[in-house]
């Protein structure tokens, strides 16, 4: 009976939000993003051909300069740096649990430029890692790195 | 001192051109990143998940998952029922059940025209009990790997001259009928057939290759070792193992029907990849891969996830 109670909840959320998205009206048609230039699985169209971009091991240019606030807008929303689907992180709700907790990261010593490449590029210090390379595949533009890495030196 | 400093950067690209070299010479795309091979063994089928992901032992038959039942409750414990929990729930509510009335009456309104089309979908004859079970098959004929959803769509095509494309809602609900009709019986995916197992392992390689935006492979989420089990906000991966048995499957937070080359296309979304379309050949040796890794298991259409 519970079990079935459960269910229905479910399928009575599905529907409802199914509908909400009707009754809003159409939500303005959003160009859906071009990912072809990154690899895809596909056998006949070019990105089955495109090739993983290597590591980079990039270097800090300058001061760091980033505004941890709106670093920490990109390491929260879902479309953008996302840190939260894998890191826990102060204030965020729902975090992930795969990576490293961050919530110190400001205390562990790492030195600016070490935690900008980090963020870059993972790969360069774990070639195997599931950390996305934000900067190498042009997640995060060169300033907003900067602000999330800001961000992440605020956690003390 | 330059003269120096360039010499081992000229060794190591010599040594990276030899590497990619190599890599052609087997076949491979040596300049696409792969996650770590879980080494599938794929005659074990579903007991795969066995030194896996190990949760098949809550999963694995009806009694275990009702002696398990309490673990749904509970956020930290739920993903290893691997979903299957609510496979009890044999109500007649959910537009699941739905999706086989209106598949059969589609099955029957199309046979009405012409009913070389229902014994198309049977291979001879008009009985569908018990065959989706063998799905993906290698038909000869065709001289192609075909799925439930394939088989629909070529017999409307080649019976009927009608277009029911793969991933059309039309296509799916007939799919969850002709799978209702196998409910139960294990599935059993002919891995002794060459051409079956040539599928298997390009489907594996996808199942490793990483892509897309987010550098990220399905195996980064469903492997030991991956994200598998772990938060991804508000999702916890589960093992890849008895999988495919549920699809196509009522999907409550989307409120639609899906198929299994649907979820591999929003799985690509989430993934930041270039989707590809249900029927793609890529995405039909990836069910090829995952459905044998589901062989033993009984398929279980309807469904709601
Ligand atoms: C898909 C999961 C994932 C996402 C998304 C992710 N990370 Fe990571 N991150 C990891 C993993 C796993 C590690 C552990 C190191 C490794 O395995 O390479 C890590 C390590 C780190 C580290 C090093 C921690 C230490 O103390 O060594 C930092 C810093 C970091 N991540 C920052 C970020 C930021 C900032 C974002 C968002 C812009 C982010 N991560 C998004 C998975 C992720």
């Amino acid at each position: 009976m519970k079990r079935t109670l459960r269910m229905l909840a479910a399928v009575l959320t599905g529907l409802t939000f199914a509908g909400m998205a009707g009754a809003q009206g159409a939500p303005a048609p959003q160009a859906p993003p071009d990912y072809s230039v990154f690899p895809c699985l596909s056998y006949t169209q070019a990105c089955g051909k495109v090739a993983t971009r290597p590591p980079v091991k990039k270097a800090l240019d300058g001061p760091l300069n980033g505004n941890p606030e709106k670093g920490k807008q990109l390491a929260q929303a879902r479309n953008r740096g996302n840190c939260l689907a894998c890191h826990v992180i102060p204030g965020g709700s729902q975090p992930g649990t795969r990576g490293p907790d961050l919530s110190h990261f400001g205390s562990s010593g790492r030195s600016d430029a070490e935690a900008y490449a980090m963020v870059f590029d993972m790969r360069t210090v774990n070639p195997e890692t599931l950390m996305p390379p934000f900067g190498t595949n042009d997640i995060l533009n060169e300033q907003e790195l900067r602000d999330v890495v800001a961000y992440l030196l605020t956690f003390r | 001192m330059s003269e120096h400093k360039r010499t081992p950067a000229l060794a190591a690209a010599a040594l990276a051109f030899c590497a990619l070299a190599a890599g052609n010479v087997l076949g491979e795309q040596a300049n696409r990143e792969r996650y770590p091979d879980a080494k599938i063994d794929p005659a074990k089928g579903v007991e795969g998940d066995v030194g896996f992901s190990d949760t098949i032992q809550y999963w694995r038959t009806e009694a275990d998952l009702e002696r398990n039942a309490g673990m749904a409750d509970k956020p930290d414990e739920q993903w290893k029922l691997n979903g299957k929990h609510m496979d009890l729930d044999r109500i007649d509510l959910h537009p699941g059940h739905m999706a086989v009335d209106e598949g059969a009456a589609l099955v029957k309104k199309l046979a009405a025209r012409d009913a070389a089309f229902l014994t198309c979908l049977g291979e001879g004859t008009a009985d569908l009990k018990g065959k989706a079970a063998a799905y993906p098959k290698f038909d000869a004929a065709l001289g192609r790997i075909v799925t439930v959803e394939g088989r629909i769509e070529h017999c409307a095509k080649s019976v009927l001259g009608e277009e029911i494309p793969q991933g059309k809602p039309a296509n799916t609900k007939i799919s969850v009928y002709f799978k209702s009709l196998s409910a139960g019986v294990p599935i059993k995916v002919d891995i002794g057939d060459g051409k079956v197992m040539e599928a298997y392992r390009r489907g594996e390689q996808s199942f490793y290759a990483r892509t897309g935006q987010l550098n990220m492979a399905c195996a980064s989420c469903h492997v030991p070792g991956s994200i598998m089990g772990h938060k991804l906000r508000g999702e916890t991966p589960t093992t890849p193992f008895g999988d495919t048995a549920h699809f196509p499957t009522y999907r409550t937070p989307v409120g639609a029907l899906e198929s299994i080359q649907e979820r591999f296309a929003r799985c690509h979304n989430q993934m930041r990849t270039q989707k590809l379309k249900p029927g793609d050949p890529a995405y039909t040796d990836l069910e090829v891969f995952m459905t044998v890794l589901s062989n033993g298991y009984p398929v279980s259409v309807p469904s709601a996830r």
